[in-house]
């Protein structure tokens, strides 16, 4: 039987030497995480000035991969060195695995469109402060008080809806009005997976109470919403006329906008006693154990420059959060606007409550 | 497992060592049963809290759609294979030469992609067809609604009925003429011999087909997610997606796991109730049916299965791909996510596939020779343990993955080697039994006159059964690696950042609505499993 035993060695063999040979393309290894590095705490760059930047950046990004891929792309252009690996999910996909991987960790980056998921892992220590350079010009309520996580841009939900389909006197003025049988069927929505719509329905657990939640999900549920998985769908639906109204982030009508669809923009909840327009932001963190901090410290100080900040607000119609990148004209400017107001420290500890009710919902 | 009692050893071959064969097949059997056991495990240990609120609404929502979906699609792909087997093999259908192949070409195109593009062409309102209908006649109509149950139905009839036709078309030519001749001489019409005769005694083919189709509907993904139709599947999808705590996904994934071993169990009784044998001596082909005046029907049931099931989607992805290489800004996006590109999507696809396959078959030779040489209880246990992959959804084999790999190993953790485990895992089944029919079909008096030359066992084995068995070997590994491209679910939540394979990239896009975008890798994947399936089809002698 020594023939067999030679076969499963050489099958071994064959087994490591396509690990090797394979290596810097497809085989994916880990750099070392720094020995003892969880413990220092220490917000200090690790690269001394002039020095490239070199090695893998492993980024989770939660935001989809159309919408961060220009910013990578700038970035890699900045430092040609790095070559970064991006994953791109769900917020509370990757926050999962990140939370897995604590003991193991795998990501330089962490990137969520909305704030709750970076503070709910910033609280579950998952995060290694970091201050990017330029932050302190951010406004202080987009930054966690002990720098676990930064403030990218922010965004509004908003309906967007098909006018022609959708007469100016019959627009609705509040996401209340969705629920409204008049709009039966005609509505499409991002599902349960969602992270804005999660951050949304936080948002409003938070400024209305559980009971109102439920019974406006429960609405939009009876009324034949179609929830999607991303606004990606909804958007585009919206503009082809399969739907009416669509509750998505503002930059959503934008990117319909410009591909020539004939669609309209609301900020809901202006009125007097409604809750105002909900915002919430993007948002980086470094993942604590990073193999590659010097790179991790080198792109999130690139989220926040100016150069970062007008990548996101040039292509994909967001409100930087950096005062001095600009936003495009045709942005309705924020400060127009009734904003409801949520705070994402106090929001994150409802966030198991959320997901419990969208479970009991049974929202898609 | 390991003492192997005498009885194993024909008298006066007592060289061959069978104890190791044994324990080597034990041991993959092992390998196979963990994934299996640890989902089970984990899902009885979860939180009753956990569990109450599952069973409230959620677990017979799923149980209900699960089984509708299951049993809605193996009921299509059953009418359509057998229906489209019997016109292709025992009818004068014109053509049928070239059907045969087109007919079973869809298996190179994964069902979400098929799906992606019906989605795209259909639906109701700003699908192109409709709106194409509106252009021409001006007049809005409702198109058919490919979403929800009849669209899941609908698309994932369109890529399984393949399973079906081959298996049929197979038992359809493997009749004996004499079989049916003699119902006649019995004064059965042509149609009671059919229903009477013809029928049962393909039943196993059928079965067998059918048992593939609905164990595949459970394990699949990415078309009830596109489609919107909530199943156990993409339900732990949904899970894993929400809230931190993965036990809800683990008690979903366990009574998945339930739910195909009894489908597996339940073909099993049917399969083991009567036996159809047939004299090899006086084999002749039935004679072809002449269709008559349904010969134009026919065709035309024919032509439309293969326009909507091959033709339709390959032409509207190459013509996205065109699109989208033309383009330069969706060019851009197509050829990268982050630092990679293109060419290492393909690559990861190539080689983890072919890494599965072959791993699959050297792993499962040793139950192979076991039960092909040496048929008793145990070797059929040790077989059937190595394809209980047939069972676990590609969800569950990762999520259990997941699980043990970072537990107990965490240098595997997020490498693409886990990827090619789970690959391993799942397709093992299709190895099995590739290499169990190669190495039976080899004559056992072969091997005999080896050793009687003065041969030692092994010397044998590697001289003479393995070149003979070779063939069959590589079909059941052309299997696995069809099957291992195709693969989405168990990638998805396994593979390392920056590590894409073309049917994640694929998914990636088009589960964003870039359509557009999602084509090269799509029409790639289709284009590159074509190759391994050619090969199958070759050895299937459709070609004839």
């Amino acid at each position: 039987m020594t023939t067999y035993r030679s076969a499963w060695i050489s099958l071994l063999m064959v087994l490591l030497l396509t690990a090797c040979a394979s290596g810097g393309q497809a085989i994916y290894t880990p750099s070392t995480p720094a020995a003892g590095a969880p413990d220092a705490e220490t917000p200090d760059k690790f690269e001394s000035p002039g020095e490239a930047i070199t090695g893998k950046l492993v980024i989770y990004s939660g935001r989809s991969e159309p919408l961060i891929q220009p910013v990578i792309e700038a970035f890699e252009l900045a430092h040609p060195q790095v070559e970064v690996l991006l994953k791109a999910g769900s917020n509370s996909e990757l926050a999962n695995a990140l939370i897995e991987e604590q003991p193991n960790p795998q990501a330089d980056v962490f990137i969520t469109t909305e704030l709750f998921t970076v503070q709910s892992l910033a609280e579950q220590g998952v995060f290694q402060p970091y201050q990017p350079e330029g932050s302190d010009q951010l406004p202080a309520e987009f930054i966690d008080p002990q720098n676990r996580w930064v403030g990218l841009t922010r965004r509004a939900r908003v309906i967007m809806y098909n006018s022609e389909l959708v007469k100016p006197e019959d627009l609705p003025r509040s996401i209340f009005d969705l629920v409204d049988p008049k709009w039966k069927g005609q509505v499409a929505a991002a599902g349960s997976t969602n992270g804005s719509m999660q951050a949304q329905i936080a948002a409003m657990r938070q400024l209305l109470g559980e009971k109102a939640t439920e019974e406006w999900l429960q609405g939009l549920i009876d009324n034949q919403v179609t929830f999607f998985g991303g606004h990606t769908d909804v958007r585009k639906a919206v503009g082809a006329g399969e739907f009416k109204l669509g509750l998505v982030n503002h930059y959503y009508f934008y990117l319909q906008q410009a591909e020539g669809s004939p669609v309209g923009i609301i900020f809901p909840d202006q009125g007097e006693g409604q809750i105002g327009l909900i915002t919430n932001a993007s948002a980086a963190a470094i993942v604590r154990g990073a193999g590659n901090p010097s790179a991790a410290q080198a792109f999130l100080d690139y989220l926040v420059s100016r150069e970062g900040q007008e990548i996101f607000a040039k292509l994909n119609y967001e409100y930087p959060l950096l005062p001095a990148a600009a936003a495009l004209p045709e942005l309705e400017p924020l400060e127009g606007f009734r904003l409801a107001e949520v705070e994402p420290a106090k929001a994150a500890l409802e966030f198991k409550a959320t997901f419990d009710l969208m479970e009991r919902l049974g929202l898609p | 497992m390991c003492a192997a009692p005498t009885a194993f050893l024909p008298a006066g071959n007592r060289r061959i060592n069978v104890p190791q064969i044994l324990m080597a097949a034990g041991l993959v059997g092992l390998f196979a049963a963990i994934p299996l056991a640890y989902i089970i495990v984990r899902a009885l240990g979860a939180e009753a809290e956990a569990w109450n609120r599952l069973l409230q609404v959620r677990m017979w929502i799923l149980l209900r759609n699960t089984l509708l979906l299951a049993v809605t699609v193996t009921m299509g792909s059953t009418v359509i294979g057998v229906g489209t087997a019997w016109l292709t093999e025992r009818s004068d259908l014109p053509g049928r030469k070239i059907f045969r192949w087109l007919l079973a070409m869809p298996l190179a195109i994964p069902a979400y992609i098929g799906g992606i593009v019906h989605l795209t062409l259909m639906r109701p309102r700003g699908g192109l067809f409709p709106k194409l209908l509106e252009d021409l006649t001006g007049i809005s109509m409702p198109g058919f609604n490919p979403l929800g149950l009849w669209g899941a139905t609908f698309i994932l009839v369109l890529f399984s009925y393949p399973y079906i036709y081959l298996l049929s078309a197979a038992a359809f030519r493997s009749l004996n003429a004499s079989i049916e001749e003699a119902s006649r001489t019995m004064g059965r019409s042509t149609r009671q011999t059919f229903w009477q005769v013809v029928l049962p005694t393909l039943r196993p083919g059928i079965a067998a087909g059918m048992l593939l189709v609905a164990l595949d509907v459970l394990a699949e993904y990415g078309t009830v997610a596109l489609l919107r139709y909530e199943t156990f599947t993409s339900a732990i999808f949904v899970q894993l997606a929400g809230r931190f705590d993965r036990s809800a996904a683990s008690i979903l994934s366990g009574v998945l796991v339930v739910l195909a071993m009894l489908i597996l169990w339940a073909e099993l009784r049917v399969q083991g109730q009567r036996r159809y044998t047939q004299m090899e001596s006086q084999w002749r082909p039935a004679a072809a049916v002449s269709l008559g005046k349904w010969k134009y029907p026919a065709l035309t049931l024919t032509l439309g299965v293969i326009c909507l099931s091959l033709l339709v989607p390959v032409t509207v992805l190459a013509a996205w791909s065109l699109q989208a290489l033309l383009s330069p800004e969706a060019s851009n996006g197509v050829l990268r996510s982050g630092s990679r590109g293109f060419g290492s999507y393909t690559w990861n696809s190539l080689w983890t596939s072919a890494m599965a396959a072959f791993l699959a078959v050297q792993l499962t030779l040793p139950a192979a020779y076991l039960v092909a040489r040496y048929p008793n209880r145990m070797s059929r246990f040790l077989s059937r343990i190595c394809q209980v992959g047939y069972a676990i959804p590609g969800v569950v084999i990762a999520l259990s993955l997941l699980f043990i790999v970072n537990r107990s190993f965490p240098f595997l953790y997020a490498t693409p080697l886990v990827v090619v485990i789970a690959y391993v895992l799942r397709h093992m089944p299709q190895a099995v039994r590739g290499s169990e029919a190669a190495i039976a079909q080899v004559s056992a008096t072969l091997e005999e006159a080896g050793l009687m030359l003065g041969r030692t066992a092994k010397q044998t084995f590697f001289k003479v059964t393995l070149p003979l068995a070779l063939p069959g070997m590589l079909a059941g590994a052309a299997l696995v690696f069809l099957t291992s491209l195709k693969e989405l679910p168990a990638t998805l939540l396994l593979r390392p950042a920056g590590f894409d394979t073309l049917a994640v990239r694929a998914w990636i896009w088009a589960v964003d609505g870039s359509y557009v975008q999602a084509a090269p890798a799509a029409l790639l994947l289709v284009l590159i499993s074509a190759v391994p399936l050619t090969f199958l089809l070759h050895r299937e002698k459709l070609s004839a």
